[in-house]
């Protein structure tokens, strides 16, 4: 009976360890991908209202080559900007059509984060579940017989 | 004539089989993880390389059409001005304008600190690589059931019952000793040093010597490259020269024991010897040899007739150490060796070489001072092998006082 529980117990553990725990570790590392590509919009769009409000048609600006070697950049017209819509495909997009774009990117990110933050706390109720099992385990047999307590 | 004393222990007791390829195991991991490093330093150098060359074709041409990155996931089309204009982070959050040129030397600078790094991790992985095959052989032979035989050498033709006794008497505790070094025990000089006696004991078959064919505590570890290397140098050496050095070394050694003996009274003579025999046999007693040394050095070399005389007067409870300068100096032909394996177990190594026909250190006078050295260069690859290991402290400190002796007796002749 004993050696029954502690095997259930030992294999609970194990499941603890080997499934749900990186299970949690690489959900929240996804979500926090997303939370980087929320970032980025952000700052775009940010980036181009500030264009807008000011009017800006022409920019100089420094461009990284690597290793933190920076060359000046011309751009002649700021009008057309290529937004990154995934896949490695860039569309030509004037402002308007680019916050437009950047909304809707903007609320799918969010609706993944959602995603990601469910699924996480999916999982660490599993883990608490399971952990609450094995105290369940541990302690009721523990009860019973009250002169054996040695452990 | 073989004595009844040598042990027979079984490699796999020593070093569980299991337990070798555990540190395989664990060693190959490091391995890896180093490999790892270096395979992102080679991507910095490559990357800096592609900048370098970019960077010295920028000036080519007034201007470049290129997408202008804005932020992270949107572009501009737009093109690079001022060609020849760069701005360079020198640390810090200090940036410096710099012409094409001196960027590139900037860059050329970065690459040079990557290759030293990538360098010392080439120099890392090799050491590993070694820790690892050397873990592997011991596996690999402790597997085969390979043995271990250990007897302490025995002189027959001198003085052998005298000897026997102060043998059996002191052989214990460096026996001891060297199970404790075994542990350390680095297979491949094991082999090293085994063909180095199957040498010269062909060459000795006619002395019909017997031998004690130890196998010698050695760094635990990593086997350095240097150390191999000298001690192959060392089995290359024809095999009487190499005795015969040792035999120099040895009897050098001897020699300014007996002399320094010499220049005191004879109570305080014998009081003297069995200090130095203790120091030596004694692996903790250190700061005793060092006294020592310093009275060898301060005495002078005397005639062999004196010390002869000295050592008979040297009464039985003396230490084998003393027999042995009794040995030396009465019998120029005496093998000097067999004292070292059963006093201490450093000494053992180095003098191991069984002798052939050792010159008293009287008529070698005119030729040795070239030799010693190298008797003495050999003595220290067993030196710096036992420092090698950190754990082998007392061999350590003991062989340290006996090598300088050698080394300036000889010179000084």
């Amino acid at each position: 009976m004993e050696k029954r529980q502690q095997e259930k117990i030992q294999k609970f553990e194990e499941f603890v360890d080997s499934r749900l725990k990186p299970d949690l570790v690489r959900a929240i590392g996804e979500r926090d991908k997303v939370f980087e590509q929320q970032k980025i919009f952000v700052d775009l769009r940010r980036n181009i209202e500030n264009l807008e409000k000011n009017s800006v048609t022409s920019l100089r600006t420094l461009v990284n080559l690597g290793s933190e070697v920076y060359v000046q950049a011309d751009v002649p017209d700021t009008q057309r900007i290529f937004v990154d819509v995934g896949l490695g495909f860039h569309v030509e997009f004037t402002w308007s059509e680019a916050l437009n774009f950047i909304s809707l990117r903007e609320e799918k990110i969010a609706r993944q984060i959602e995603e990601y933050t469910l699924q996480i706390a999916s999982i660490k109720t599993q883990i608490k579940l399971v952990y609450e099992g094995i105290r369940e385990l541990m302690e009721l047999p523990a009860e019973k017989p009250p002169p054996q307590r040695i452990f | 004539m073989v004595s009844p004393r040598g042990e027979v222990t079984p490699f796999a007791s020593l070093f569980p089989v299991d337990e070798a390829h555990k540190a395989v195991k664990r060693v190959e991991e490091k391995i890896a993880e180093k490999q790892k490093e270096m395979d992102h330093l080679k991507e910095f150098i490559a990357d800096n390389n592609s900048i370098i060359n970019l960077v010295s074709k920028l000036p080519e041409e007034l201007h470049h059409d290129i997408m202008v990155p804005f932020g992270k996931a949107a572009f501009f089309p737009g093109r690079l001005i001022h060609t020849n204009e760069f701005v360079v982070l020198l640390g810090e959050g200090y940036y410096a304008e710099r012409t094409s040129k001196q960027t590139a030397d900037i860059l050329k600078r970065r690459g040079k600190a990557l290759d030293s790094q990538v360098e010392s991790l080439k120099a890392n992985i090799k050491d590993l690589k070694a820790e690892a095959s050397f873990f592997d052989t011991t596996a690999s032979e402790a597997a085969e059931g390979l043995v271990e035989i250990r007897e302490d050498y025995v002189d027959e033709d001198l003085g052998e019952e005298h000897f026997e006794s102060a043998f059996q008497g002191k052989g214990e505790s460096p026996g001891l000793n060297e199970k404790k070094h075994m542990v350390e025990e680095d297979d491949e000089y094991t082999r090293l040093m085994a063909r180095l006696d199957e040498l010269e004991r062909e060459e000795l078959a006619a002395e019909n010597d017997d031998e004690s064919i130890e196998d010698d505590p050695v760094a635990n570890g990593a086997l350095e490259d240097g150390n191999e290397q000298k001690e192959q140098s060392n089995t290359i050496e024809s095999d009487t020269v190499n005795s015969e050095h040792f035999q120099n070394a040895i009897s050098g050694d001897l020699l300014l024991y007996q002399t320094h003996s010499m220049q005191r009274k004879p109570q305080e003579q014998e009081k003297i010897e069995d200090v130095t025999a203790e120091a030596l046999c004694n692996k903790y007693q250190s700061d005793l040899s060092l006294k020592d040394e310093q009275n060898r050095t301060g005495s002078t070399i005397q005639p062999l007739p004196k010390a002869e005389n000295l050592s008979s007067k040297s009464s039985t409870h003396e230490t084998k150490r003393h027999l042995h300068n009794e040995k030396a100096s009465v019998l120029p032909e005496g093998k000097i060796e067999a004292m070292s394996s059963a006093t201490q177990p450093v000494h053992m190594q180095s003098a191991r070489p069984p002798s052939n026909s050792s010159k008293t250190e009287a008529s070698q006078s005119g030729f040795d001072s070239s030799k010693a050295f190298t008797g003495s260069i050999v003595e220290r690859s067993t030196d710096v092998l036992t420092a090698k290991s950190a754990t082998l402290p007392p061999s350590d400190s003991q062989s340290k006082p006996s090598r300088p002796v050698s080394r300036f007796k000889m010179q000084r002749r």
